[in-house]
């Protein structure tokens, strides 16, 4: 159990972070660059001092502005992958990874690291220095070098920024495989990135401007985000100013410019501006009609081709929107551009935000 | 042919006493520049106020300022009528001033800028996310000085070492001020050099310039050695 609520502030900077977690598995710390996401792991692991506020875990204060309680780092047993990895590099790979345990006898020091190689499959590797390695390699010492000393906490910063796109996936489940065999406690991983959040993580909490902004299951972070910030943070590109007319048939109608529209009654609501946003992989397009509720005819305006994606923006009474479709079924509709496509707009997956 | 010459006359009639005194009060005066400048360049890496910049100015102020006035200032603060001076030799009976033991400190004050800078600099570099890790995996600030940052800073703070040394090793004017130059007693290369030249004792002025000169070419060497190594990685 993690409990997290303190004030920071750093020059013209100020991070206000504030939320817990008791479940195992990994929570995702999203936010753009700049945001606190960094700077709330070093707070809950020590390296910096909150100016306010309290850290708990598992019941033990670490920090406590009140209590004067500030635990150093080297007593809280929480283990940080640097973005870096900072692997020590004038210590062998075998040195590195018993670097946090020497209080232990010689005998059992050695089996540990031992172990511990082979855990990350790289026995042989034990006179290796870090240079020597590959960065998936060197990923997998710095995690070794802090799994070992079960740590009650492991956080994971950018983990993968330093990789090369093309292997990161790989590098990727390899990692999570390691972490989820050989740890059981909370992991947090901070990531701009929000596929490798949504592919690594069982919760994400939104950072934005050292702000916490939302905190939840991914799918329902995903499905209804709490504002418009973290709707646009978690990949969201279509939004309307939009009017609530009214509801019917447990939906609510909406309008924006000319086009109205029934979304889904998920809460409740009174009538007035609201913004509504629709993710641009939601949206279903078409040459014929779809025969389904919120479905308008539009007008392709241009169209950006992704490797796998193609992304369509289309006019739909005026409103201009995203409409990501698989490169596929693009084909078909490229050869009918400036023609009117049928668009639409599922129901169940548009969320209202409060302007 | 040369060495040999060399050989001879120092076998006849050079007094070697200077090259030993030099190279021991060198020694000594890096030795004990290392303790106090290593810690207070640590100090200096990780610290930024006013005092850690005042400081930083004051270690700095040897390299500028003239031999002559360095070693008034210390002659000014260690001899028999400062207080510290007084407090030595009424408590310990140790004299500073016109002794090896003025020449050592006088050494050490001139050469100890060189290695505080280099040390510091090279300190300054180490990555703090090596530090955190090493902080996060348990250990003290003193165990990670003495496991990580003097392993990877260890080639800067040779240079800084070495150039030290060859300052020490060559001072000359604050020395004189604070040590003299006795005879036998403390009269180091650089000043018996002078001596030798103004009585005419050529055999001796060559013998130390040789010695002088070499011993800077190698301390010169090795410290292009070791930053070319240093930029490498």
């Amino acid at each position: 159990m993690l409990d997290v609520s303190f004030t920071k502030v750093m020059n013209n900077f100020t991070l206000h972070s504030s939320f817990s977690s008791n479940q195992g598995g990994v929570l995702g710390i999203l936010g753009s660059s700049g945001c606190g996401k960094s700077l709330t792991l070093k707070c809950i692991a020590g390296l910096y001092t909150p100016d306010k506020g309290n850290i708990m875990l598992n019941g033990k204060i670490l920090f406590h502005s009140d209590d004067r309680i500030n635990v150093p780092p080297r007593r809280r047993n929480i283990g940080y992958v640097f973005q870096n990895y900072a692997l020590f590099p004038h210590l062998t790979v075998y040195k590195n990874i018993e670097y946090g345990i020497k209080q232990l006898d010689k005998k059992i020091r050695h089996n540990k690291t031992m172990e511990m190689l082979e855990k990350i499959q790289l026995t042989g590797y034990e006179n290796s220095y870090p240079s020597q390695l590959s960065g998936g390699q060197q990923q997998r010492v710095a995690l070794a070098r802090t799994l070992i000393k079960k740590p009650e906490l492991l956080l994971l910063d950018e983990p993968f920024s330093a990789l090369d796109s093309h292997i990161k996936h790989l590098i990727e489940n390899e990692l999570l495989h390691i972490i989820r065999n050989n740890y059981d406690g909370i992991v947090l991983l901070v990531t701009h990135n929000i596929e490798e959040a949504y592919r690594l993580c069982n919760h994400i909490l939104i950072i934005d401007q050292g702000n916490t902004l939302q905190i939840g299951k991914k799918e329902d972070i995903i499905h209804s985000p709490s504002n418009l910030t973290a709707a646009r943070i978690t990949g969201c590109r279509n939004f309307f100013d939009v009017e609530l007319l009214g509801e019917e048939d447990g939906h609510y109608i909406v309008k924006s410019k000319n086009l109205v529209f029934r979304v889904i009654k998920s809460m409740e609501l009174s009538p007035g501006k609201l913004i509504a946003g629709l993710r641009a992989n939601d949206l279903r397009i078409s040459p014929e009609s779809f025969n389904e509720l919120n479905t308008f005819p539009c007008e392709v305006i241009d169209k950006i081709e992704g490797v796998f994606s193609t992304t369509i923006i289309v006019n739909c009474h005026d409103n201009i929107l995203q409409v990501e479709v698989a490169k596929y079924t693009f084909p078909q509709l490229s050869d009918r551009q400036h023609k009117k496509l049928m668009l639409h707009l599922p129901a169940d997956r548009i969320f209202l935000l409060g302007s | 042919m040369v060495s040999s010459y060399l050989m001879n006359t120092v076998m006849d009639n050079v007094n070697l006493f200077p090259l030993f005194l030099s190279f021991r009060v060198a020694v000594t005066a890096t030795l004990i520049s290392i303790m106090l400048g290593l810690p207070l360049a640590y100090f200096l890496s990780r610290q930024q106020s006013k005092l850690s910049d005042f400081i930083d100015t004051l270690t700095n102020l040897p390299v500028v300022l003239p031999p002559t006035v360095l070693g008034y200032y210390l002659l000014v603060m260690l001899g028999r009528q400062s207080w510290v001076g007084k407090f030595l030799e009424e408590q310990f009976n140790i004299m500073i001033v016109f002794t090896p033991t003025g020449a050592i400190i006088a050494a050490m004050v001139v050469s100890i800028p060189y290695l505080i800078k280099a040390s510091k600099t090279a300190l300054l570099e180490v990555n703090e996310d090596y530090l955190n890790a090493a902080r996060l995996l348990g250990r003290s600030e003193l165990n990670i000085f003495f496991t990580v940052m003097i392993p990877i800073a260890w080639r800067g703070i040779i240079s800084g070492i070495t150039m030290s040394f060859a300052r020490a090793l060559g001072d000359f004017g604050t020395t004189l001020m604070v040590a003299g130059s006795i005879p036998d007693k403390t009269l180091t290369m650089p000043i018996a050099i002078y001596d030798a030249l103004q009585a005419g004792d050529k055999d001796m002025v060559n013998l130390l310039v040789l010695v002088m000169t070499s011993v800077s070419i190698i301390v010169l060497f090795l410290i292009n050695r070791l930053e070319g190594k240093m930029k490498k990685g």
